[in-house]
């Protein structure tokens, strides 16, 4: 008999906590459309920082932000089906989903003086469909004692037959080098990019495995010399509560590639006014509050990445690495490239 | 006529009920399901070439690998604590069923911490003895080390289901075969295994299925398997068409796989026909056999919880303080709230479909429990697709008939408790089913000749005999909802945190460090839960 009271009360429990949820979003629903005073926000990004700056932006303007955070293209999915009655923002960490989200016909044009001035052009979309926040370089780190960095100058040195057996790199899965061979897709054409890729592959130390932060271990440890990964998660581990990660970090030293001829890769973390968006005034503030001088400075103590506005330094620990030359092109291009870097990557066999 | 008084003799409330779960289980499966019959497009050739061959391959390897060795573990182990008593016996009931709380793909960002350059064998061996060692052999992200971490943290499915089969259906059999003077081993292979098979292939069955959706584990070990070819296609070359479509394909295997499965079993059924259960008394063990044993168990008791969670523990001292919030408390009750109240209708509903399919003779009937597996046979991702498109255009249809004035449905919690259960349901139903098989239909017909119908012979006879396999369904499904993930990241509602979310949101970002306070919590809620389980067994 047991069981079924405990069935009994569990259902009864259940229907009243649905009828619960039930009334609480339709009242949300409606207050959408009445008052201004909320937007909502569909982001990719996984970082505590972002949910204090949208705190700091609710104390400062009395604007609620809510948001529900997931993978980009699941996101990119969901609101495809929810057409109208979708989120106002969608904020992610790849330039490529942007374009995706922008090609599918999801983004609108946002023309703001505030914001035009905040974010330089190149780090905007073409059509002002969506804003770069803030911006990582995917770099080459070197083991300091065994390797002369002026022997690495480019990204096309990682194929030459003297690093045969020393490189280090993650999988294709990965989406920052598949921004990286779209990136030389467009500079280079696909030929010379898949030659670049099969380059790579015949040099790696190992079958590609675990992260960005496993290469710069797999140096330090000895199976590989070099290794490639974005500039923010170096930071990470030099700042790490792990002192075992900040040894590791100490150890080796920063390559920014092709600073002679096209400029080391980047991407940034942008993010975009959705083409149905009910709060669009609500969802321009935010940009303009998060590409503001004071936000992307917390922006980039708190998470080692580049800020967008010009105005602003970077953090001490990127500062020590230096200025460097960026790639030249529309980040869009990204996106666009995005496909066919990965059928390379399944062509020459990178795992 | 016939066929008319068949319907009547068949349509009952359970039956209506069942019927009307079904196509709720079914409504965001047709989607992919029809996909799979859609016309390839350019992306097709490519995938075939480059990814179906040897992606199939290693998903093969996988299956096969962790399949038979989580049997040998789960079934052993089970064996051993129902047949034998031997020091902590009693813990290792319940204990064993722990590495179960610990989310695969924690557990193997937690076993590569452990045995990576930073972590503490290497750094131990480097600081205090000044010895580097050669990388090759500290290295676990390959094939047998994605093995090893399915294994340990997914063998409790086996370990869980054969055990209540053997404490309560063995009995006579086993106490004849030790008056007949057969040794363990004899018992183990000759009676233990054929006699548990249902159960054994049961608890399996659900650890193939989550080798085969897992896609946090191979990514991180790089390891490509089916799953990879799924979300490269959708992520990768950005086409969910030929992504949906390979779902299906998955699907089909697997179900086709299933049904091969009960075809082969055939007629056999074993399910006791006395009135008394008959628990099997353990035998104390003696000597060097009762310390084998202990140190089998414990062995496989450390290596799949202690290890990883004393690590897990270490970590959290790193971090702890950014975690105590207001925040935290809330994150805890949504993750135990959703989590109850899904398992509760998982629950319920699988008791209903099962006791309706053993009851009916007839192809529906035994059609229904295949579709209760849709849901766990595919990538959470591609079936969070099918459940956003069914909830969407629910809430279109209202809103355009102006019965609601936003959309309802799709923004709050309700969509992620319905795509709890229509992923879940296959855990309880496993659970469940395997204790209707064991008792067999003779009590109920008894039951319902002495006048009784379907409903009170249900709850006055059956319920009472399947206490254990209902009460094993929730907490396998409680347990799985708390450390679900990509269901819970794409279809939750604004601001709904979940401790997996969160556990995730650090895991993603390679911050390990950071990911452990909140995984700690999903182990301890899953502790309490399991031990509270072991706890209503042991008293009945």
């Amino acid at each position: 008999m047991k069981i079924k009271y405990f069935l009994l009360t569990s259902i009864i429990l259940s229907v009243i906590f649905l009828a619960a949820c039930g009334d609480d979003s339709t009242s949300d629903g409606d207050s959408n459309e009445s008052s201004e005073e909320e937007i909502n926000l569909y982001t990719s990004r996984h970082y505590d920082i972002d949910d204090e700056l949208y705190k700091e932006f609710t104390d400062e303007t009395g604007i609620k932000v809510n948001v529900i955070k997931g993978d980009e293209d699941e996101l990119i999915e969901r609101m495809k089906r929810e057409g109208e009655q979708t989120a106002d923002l969608f904020y992610t960490s790849d330039a490529g989903r942007l374009f995706r989200a922008k090609d599918a016909g999801l983004l609108q044009s946002i023309d703001n003086d505030t914001i035009n001035e905040n974010i330089p052009e190149n780090l905007r979309d073409k059509d002002n469909k969506w804003f770069g926040l803030t911006k990582r370089a995917r770099v080459i780190v070197y083991h300091k004692d065994r390797v002369d960095p002026s022997e690495v100058k480019t990204y096309e040195d990682l194929t030459e037959s003297k690093w045969e057996d020393k490189v280090l790199i993650r999988s294709s899965e990965n989406i920052y080098n598949q921004s990286l061979l779209a990136s030389f897709i467009e500079l280079k054409g696909r030929e010379e990019a898949k030659a670049w890729a099969e380059g790579v592959v015949n040099n790696m130390a190992r079958d590609p495995q675990g992260g960005d932060r496993d290469q710069a271990k797999g140096v330090v440890a000895g199976e590989g010399d070099l290794a490639v990964m974005n500039t923010y998660y170096l930071g990470g581990m030099l700042n790490s509560a792990d002192e075992e990660e900040v040894k590791v970090a100490e150890q080796l030293g920063v390559i920014f590639p092709n600073q002679e001829t096209t400029g080391t890769h980047v991407n940034v973390s942008g993010i975009a006014v959705t083409k149905h968006a009910k709060n669009k005034e609500n969802a321009v503030k935010l940009i303009e509050f998060l590409s503001s001088k004071d936000v992307q400075k917390q922006f980039a103590s708190a998470n080692y990445e580049y800020p967008v506005n010009p105005n602003v330094e970077p953090a001490e620990t990127l500062k020590q690495w230096g200025d460097f030359k960026e790639q030249d092109i529309n980040l869009s291009i990204l996106g666009e490239n995005n496909a066919e870097a990965v059928k390379i990557f399944n062509e020459v066999n990178w795992k | 006529m016939n066929w008319i008084r068949n319907i009547k003799s068949n349509m009952n409330s359970w039956a209506i009920l069942s019927i009307v779960f079904i196509i709720l289980i079914l409504l965001p499966n047709l989607s992919i399901i029809f996909q799979f019959f859609s016309e390839p497009n350019e992306n097709w050739a490519h995938i075939r070439e480059y990814m179906l061959n040897t992606y199939i391959k290693n998903s093969l390897i996988l299956v096969v690998a962790v399949g038979v060795l989580s049997a040998i573990v789960g079934s052993s182990l089970a064996w051993i604590i129902s047949a034998y008593q031997f020091p902590l016996r009693n813990f290792f009931q319940w204990g064993l069923i722990l590495p179960l709380a610990i989310p695969p793909y924690i557990g193997a960002y937690t076993y590569h911490g452990i045995i990576n350059y930073t972590g503490v064998i290497q750094t131990t061996l480097r600081n205090q003895f000044g010895v580097t060692v050669d990388q090759q052999y500290f290295d676990i992200m390959n094939m047998p080390g994605t093995i090893f971490i399915f294994v340990i943290f997914l063998f409790p499915y086996v370990f869980t289901i054969t055990k209540a089969f053997l404490a309560r259906q063995s009995t006579s059999l086993i106490e004849n075969a030790r008056l007949l003077g057969s040794n363990p081993w004899k018992i183990y292979f000759k009676i233990v295994l054929p006699l548990a098979r249902t159960s054994i292939v049961a608890g399996v069955s659900l650890v193939i299925l989550e080798v085969l959706n897992d896609y946090g584990v191979v990514k991180y070990y790089g390891i490509q398997t089916f799953t990879t070819a799924i979300f490269q296609t959708w992520f990768g070359l950005g086409d969910l068409a030929s992504a949906i479509k390979l779902s299906g394909t998955l699907m089909l295997i697997i179900l086709g796989l299933l049904i091969a499965e009960r075809v082969l079993r055939g007629r056999k059924r074993f399910s006791f026909t006395t009135t008394k259960v008959k628990l099997l008394k353990p035998v104390q063990l003696k000597g060097v056999s009762k310390w084998v044993a202990f140190s089998y168990a414990t062995t496989v008791f450390a290596v799949a919880f202690i290890i990883p969670f004393i690590q897990l523990i270490y970590w959290a001292t790193l971090t702890y303080e950014q975690f105590f919030s207001e925040d935290l408390l809330s994150v805890i009750g949504n993750t135990i709230m959703v989590a109850l109240i899904a398992a509760t209708l998982i629950t319920i509903m699988a008791i209903v479909i099962s006791n309706f399919s053993r009851l009916h003779r007839g192809l529906t009937a035994k059609l229904f429990p295949k579709v209760t597996i849709l849901g766990y046979s595919i990538p959470g991702a591609v079936i969070a697709v099918g459940i956003v498109t069914l909830f969407i255009g629910i809430d279109k249809f209202m809103y355009q008939n102006t019965l609601v004035s936003s959309y309802v449905l799709s923004t709050s919690i309700f969509m992620l408790v319905f795509a709890y259960v229509v992923r879940y349901l296959a855990v309880a139903y496993n659970s469940i089913e395997s204790g209707f098989e064991r008792i067999g239909t003779s009590f109920t017909e008894a039951s319902r000749i002495l006048g009784q119908n379907i409903t009170k012979s249900f709850f006055k006879v059956d319920l009472k005999l399947i206490r254990g396999a209902i009460f094993g369904g929730f907490i396998l499904a409680f347990i799985d909802i708390l450390k679900e993930l990509p269901l819970t990241l794409i279809l939750r509602p604004f601001n709904f945190e979940t401790l997996a979310t969160n556990a995730f949101q650090y895991a993603s970002n390679e911050m390990i460090h950071e990911a452990a306070v909140p995984s700690i919590l999903i182990i301890i809620i899953s502790a309490i839960a399991i031990y509270f389980f072991h706890h209503v067994l042991e008293r009945e």
